[in-house]
């Protein structure tokens, strides 16, 4: 029973960290211009629309993060391996894969900026200077929770797979989850706030995106204030909600018996159900917008 | 024939001689691991196959909408067609590998779980972000009805876009190609710790509980790396995006499901080789 009591802890803990992760990796990501929006920041100069916004597309955010959790997390590993206290290995792991992140942030800015000199888009050195440091300091908080939940998971739930091979594969499931969480947040709704709400943009419009604020021109930090309102917390409650609630099945359910079928089919079910809890739940969101926002055209056969 | 000059390529197109090379190679690969290491490392090549192809077929169902997406010019989710799946997949290994002590059948459903709840989990707060977010309902712009629920779809989709976030059968397939991508991972990690667990105690000298910490990190590295292989592979037969089961070009998997098999035959004589020679 304790054993169960601790390990719902920990799970709890993990989630929450988790949706902190989530909430910093989306933040992060807007701020750097990582994902799929930064393909209109890297348009946007070849249409003649000159922009402050910052520009690293490092890779695809899953295996960007895959990377630098993965790197947080072995050299944390191995800091605890020369007998330094955990928490302290996990902090000096996670400033130096932060620093890795740091180097790729301003060399992929430097690289595609440069590679825009024919559109006369300029490499802006305040941008960088100013920019870099803060998508640094969300991506420790992003790295940083997302090893201490690998350790956790690791250390006290008693996972098989090494730290730094967990670091990957939540690294991955990190940036997967925020990137599809996030992404359209930012590339829709902060890019292209001059277009119409609640309609997608239309591809005759890609490339113009917004350029200028409430008082001079736009950098990423304000993009970064701009979603860390609702994608931001809506990556984080995504992520946040895939790592509590598959911890939250196996750790209850899975050393239970199933009348008939033995331990582990307990977890198996609860996993089925809960999947079907979020089927419903889309179909809900899906129907309630439908009746709610309503079509954009009469129906062919209505008009006819 | 000059690249201007040549017909543009039908994505769709199977290439019979192509898909017979393929088999072909797959079928000399098993020979070899049949010579060098018949019994259970052939028994494990088996395994590795079928657990590539069901990531690869399983890939084909992620509803992609990649950077079109993220503009709501088009549906799905916004990010990368390997890039999602490899999420999916490795979060059903994570349970998968948990669960390995109880059985495979066990592992590799409870993998196929822990890949569709991360699917079914995302794919919701997809639809939640363009809803409630950005006030935009889901619409497919490849069928003029959802094939499950009958919705229609054209009078949903704004003017200028190919539709926009996630129609229930996408979700669906979300859903679906998660539990295969996590079943698939699951299956690969198990085969190669079963051979690990029995040859590397011999090779290293050592116990079954000193390799132990060995055989987990070398098999769970070779399968999120057999992963990926399929994953992109699968990527490249989609091209850019794919809205599902529903999208026309779903009907490439048995390309895909054939590469996959290659290549996850190559992948895993090696994983196999470093251990058995």
């Amino acid at each position: 029973m304790e054993n169960i009591v601790f390990g719902i802890g920990i799970t709890a803990l993990t989630g929450a960290l988790a949706t902190v992760a989530g909430a910093a990796e989306d933040t992060e990501s807007n701020i750097g211009s990582q994902g799929d929006p930064n393909s209109q920041v890297q348009l946007a100069p070849q249409m003649g629309f000159l922009h402050r916004i910052f520009n690293k597309a490092v890779a695809g955010e899953p295996p960007a993060y895959g990377l630098w959790c993965c790197l947080g997390a072995g050299l944390a590993w191995a800091f605890m391996a020369m007998q330094i206290n955990a928490v302290l290995a996990i902090v000096l792991g996670c400033v130096l894969a932060v620093f890795v992140q740091g180097v790729y942030a301003t060399t992929a800015y430097l690289g595609r900026q440069a590679s825009l000199k024919k559109f006369g888009q300029p490499i802006y050195v305040d941008i960088l200077k100013s920019m870099t440091t803060v998508t640094m300091a969300h991506a420790f908080v992003a790295i940083f929770c997302t090893v201490t939940l690998c350790f956790l998971i690791n250390a006290a739930l008693g996972h098989p797979f090494p730290l730094p091979l967990l670091g990957l594969v939540w690294g991955i499931a990190l940036g997967a989850a925020g990137s599809a969480t996030g992404n359209p947040y930012y590339g829709k709704e902060r890019q292209y706030q001059n277009q119409k709400f609640g309609a997608g943009v239309p591809i005759s419009a890609s490339g113009n995106i917004v350029r200028y604020a409430e008082a001079g021109e736009r950098n990423s930090l304000d993009n970064g204030f701009f979603t860390a309102k609702l994608g931001g917390p809506a990556s984080g409650v995504c992520f946040g909600l895939i790592v509590f609630l598959e911890l939250w099945r196996t750790v209850i359910f899975e050393k239970i018996d199933f009348p008939g079928l033995g331990p582990g089919w307990y977890a198996i079910f609860v996993g089925i159900l809960m999947i079907l809890v979020f089927t419903i739940a889309d179909r809900y969101i899906e129907t309630w917008a439908r009746k709610t926002y309503g079509p954009y055209a009469e129906p062919k056969e209505a008009s006819s | 024939m000059s690249a201007v000059a040549a017909k543009p390529a039908a994505g769709g197109a199977m290439n019979p001689t192509a898909m017979g090379v393929g088999i072909v190679m797959l079928l000399i690969l098993l020979g070899i691991c049949w010579y060098v290491a018949p019994g259970l490392g052939l028994m494990a090549l088996i395994g590795i196959i079928i657990g590539g192809v069901l990531i690869g077929f399983g890939t084909h169902f992620v509803p992609v909408g990649g950077a079109p997406a993220a503009m709501g010019q088009a549906p799905g989710i916004a990010t990368g067609v390997a890039m999602l799946a490899a999420g999916a997949g490795l979060a059903g290994l994570f349970g998968g590998a948990w669960a390995a002590e109880q059985g495979t059948v066990i592992a590799v459903v409870t993998g196929g779980v822990g890949g569709g709840l991360m699917m079914a989990i995302t794919c919701m707060m997809v639809n939640f972000v363009y809803v409630f977010g950005m006030g935009i309902p889901a619409a497919s712009g490849k069928v003029k009805a959802d094939p499950i629920t009958g919705d229609t779809q054209a009078e949903y989709k704004s003017q200028g876009t190919e539709g926009h976030g996630l129609p229930f059968v996408s979700f669906v397939g979300g859903v679906v190609g998660g539990i295969l991508g996590g079943a698939g991972g699951t299956l690969i990690y198990l085969m190669l710790l079963d051979l690990y667990k029995v040859t590397l105690p011999t090779m290293m000298s050592a116990t079954e509980a000193q390799i132990m910490p060995i055989a987990v990190s070398a098999a769970g590295m070779f399968a999120v790396g057999m992963f990926l292989v399929n994953a992109v592979l699968t990527a490249y037969n989609i091209t850019g995006t794919i809205e599902g089961p529903h999208d026309p070009k779903f009907k490439r998997w048995p390309r895909s499901v054939v590469a996959s098999a290659v290549a996850s035959a190559l992948c895993g004589i090696v994983a196999i080789l470093i251990v058995v020679i």
